[in-house]
């Protein structure tokens, strides 16, 4: 795994617990895993119909590695703090007026990943009433992903909280000169 | 007002004040959408389960494949030829390198449906060489800003596949659709360069052994537009087909030919595209939530109404009706989350003006790539700024007389359907609703 240490955005550390520094390893693995898959299967669908040989499992197969991508990314980008954002106001502000903005924020995620956690769970677990063709899997498989990503972005969200009280939000290196400007 | 009034615009109140507090836009679509809900009968994990069906089309898978093109494109640097053939075509003109932003864009734009990879190559590659040629930084902020939205028209575009994935329109329509006001929007951003833009270093021309020799060196990376075309319009591949032939060909043939010694950094270039499909796609899901409880509450048809009897029914004050709408959603909302939500509002207002889809999608498309540029969220500017190092409020202000551009562009698109459905009626016809004529090999289009 040496070779993938890198893969942990080095950015905002002050947030970050190093413990789980691996499991953004594994996350941003696992994504590079699901993005070739379904690329390698999309390519092969391509080809096995070309030569009029079609793989019949293979759109279910995609769909899952997509579908996990997305929501597995989900989870690495909030650690990472890489979502899109329509503004960043609390970035450019200091002291408690930060501290309330940066809270506040977190806690809106925190109660959205509750919901992914619990409504997702309800829908996995009806999932088992419906089968996938043609495999005839539950589509529970694929709703699992859903209460999975909640979970990590809970988990990221609170890593980011507790640190963020103890050490402020502010990264102590102090914002990047041209990150500034762009503000 | 009525209840659904009510609660429409609380949703919306509640998706704008979270956004702006500075939660991500998927988390304040999904939370904003949850909140209203309680007041309905619908149940929340339906709505849950509603983000996921937002994802679950396969079109969207399209929308990995042009990332990662752009993405392994930039990666293993196959992009610096594409700039020197521009540099041999355009850099002796007047304000040689902003001709060559604008240039390298429309090659880029071929290759890449992503915006953000535009504004990232140039602004890393292009701006510091304008900067230490005098240019202003904001200047070339927003000149590579407003470039860079040509991704969004000249094909293969994102908008254009979610448009067509989430409006049941031709995406391969709507990606020819997108070269008129693509080339529209290019040649006015070479024009106000070339007039009014800083005068840069003179160049010589470049001779014609530069030239071929630039063009020789780019000829591989720029077979990527005919690859991802090509397949579409003979009918071989999908859109999304398409994407993965193109990743195919780089990852097989351009990197090992071009910079075989980028080959050990794939699995690197695939995990970081990874996390990035991720962000667009969740926030599509979140929209499409967003979307389907606007719906619901009846908001796409009320507003519909409002502009139908504006108009009066007139196709082209409803679309100018529709534009101005959209230039004040792209002002505030990225623009696939405002596509997917204001669909049915779209939908609505196609099929009651029989307004042709293809159209319809060109000038929404067109309109929300000038939303890229526009305070307080374009996105482009946004990035561009960052990245050229300038205030965001600096690179606005010099890319308000860019504005221009876009308008004539807009109203371009609005005003000669002619023109822009050309292309598709030429190469796709049935994407605009041509059929074949009973009695001979032509088509009729209406």
């Amino acid at each position: 795994m040496a070779g993938f240490d890198s893969l942990v955005l080095q950015e905002q550390r002050h947030l970050k617990w190093r413990a789980l520094d691996p499991l953004e390893n594994v996350l941003m693995i696992l994504c590079g895993v699901c993005i070739t898959a379904f690329s390698v299967l999309v390519l092969g669908d391509v080809i096995t119909r070309a030569i009029g040989r079609p793989w019949l499992w293979v759109q279910e197969a995609t769909m899952t590695f997509f579908m996990y991508g997305i929501f597995i990314g989900v989870g690495a980008a909030t650690r990472r703090n890489d979502h899109l954002y329509l503004a960043v106001l609390a970035e450019s502000m200091s002291g408690n007026k930060r501290l309330f903005f940066e809270f506040f924020n977190r806690l809106v995620v925190l109660a959205v990943a509750g919901c992914m956690i619990y409504y997702g769970y309800l829908n996995f677990l009806d999932g088992f009433k419906s089968l996938r063709m043609p495999s005839m899997t539950p589509i529970a498989t694929l709703y699992a992903a859903i209460p999975i990503s909640g979970v990590l972005v809970a988990l990221f969200t609170i890593e980011q909280m507790v640190n963020g009280w103890h050490h402020g939000f502010a990264d102590p290196a102090g914002i990047p000169e041209e990150k500034r400007q762009g503000l | 007002m009525t209840s659904n009034g009510m609660l429409i615009v609380l949703m919306g109140f509640m998706f704008l004040f979270l956004g702006y507090m500075g939660v991500p836009v998927a988390f304040a679509l999904i939370g904003s959408v949850l909140l209203v809900t309680a007041f309905t009968p619908i149940s929340q994990a339906s709505m849950i389960a509603q983000i996921f069906n937002g994802m679950d089309v396969e079109a969207l898978m399209a929308v990995p494949f042009f990332l990662l093109v752009g993405d392994l494109m930039t990666s293993a640097n196959v992009t610096a030829r594409m700039i020197r053939l521009s540099q041999t075509l355009v850099g002796h003109l007047r304000g040689g390198l902003a001709q060559v932003v604008t240039i390298f864009s429309m090659f880029f734009a071929g290759i890449s449906g992503s915006s953000a990879a535009d504004v990232a190559v140039l602004s890393r590659s292009i701006a510091p060489e304008m900067s230490r040629e005098g240019y202003d930084r904001a200047f070339s902020a927003a000149l590579i800003a407003s470039a860079a939205t040509m991704a969004n028209l000249i094909p293969p575009s994102i908008m254009a596949v979610v448009y067509g994935a989430t409006g049941n329109v031709s995406i391969g329509g709507l990606f020819l659709a997108g070269v008129v006001p693509g080339v529209v929007v290019g040649i006015g951003l070479m024009i106000y360069s070339h007039f009014f833009g800083p005068i840069g270093l003179k160049r010589q021309r470049a001779t014609f052994g530069q030239f071929s020799t630039a063009a020789k060196e780019s000829a591989i990376p720029l077979m990527i537009p005919i690859i991802i075309m090509g397949g579409i319009l003979t009918g071989q591949f999908t859109p999304t087909e398409a994407g993965i032939i193109a990743v195919a060909y780089i990852v097989f043939i351009a990197i090992p030919i071009l910079n075989i010694r980028h080959l050990p950094h794939l699995p690197r270039d695939m995990a970081m595209t990874g996390l990035l499909y991720s962000i667009p796609l969740i926030t599509i899901g979140a929209a499409s939530a967003f979307g389907w409880m606007l719906a619901y509450l009846r908001g796409p048809a009320v507003v519909s109404d409002w502009i139908a009897h504006a108009a009066g029914g007139d196709p082209t004050k409803i679309m100018l009706l529709l534009t101005l709408l959209f230039v004040v959603i792209g002002d505030f909302i990225d623009a696939i989350p405002a596509i997917i939500i204001f669909m049915p509002l779209i939908i609505d207002l196609t099929k009651n003006a029989d307004i042709n889809q293809v159209h319809m999608g060109a000038v929404i498309i067109t309109t929300l790539a000038f939303g890229l540029i526009t305070p307080p969220y374009g996105l482009c500017l946004l990035m561009a700024s960052k990245f050229v190092g300038v205030k965001f409020s600096r690179a606005m202000l010099a890319s308000l007389p860019i504005y221009v551009v876009f308008f004539v562009a807009i109203a371009f698109t609005i005003f000669f359907p002619e023109v822009v459905l050309w292309l598709p009626k030429q190469l796709l016809p049935q994407s605009v609703g041509c059929f074949r004529a009973p009695d001979g090999p032509g088509w009729i289009c209406p």
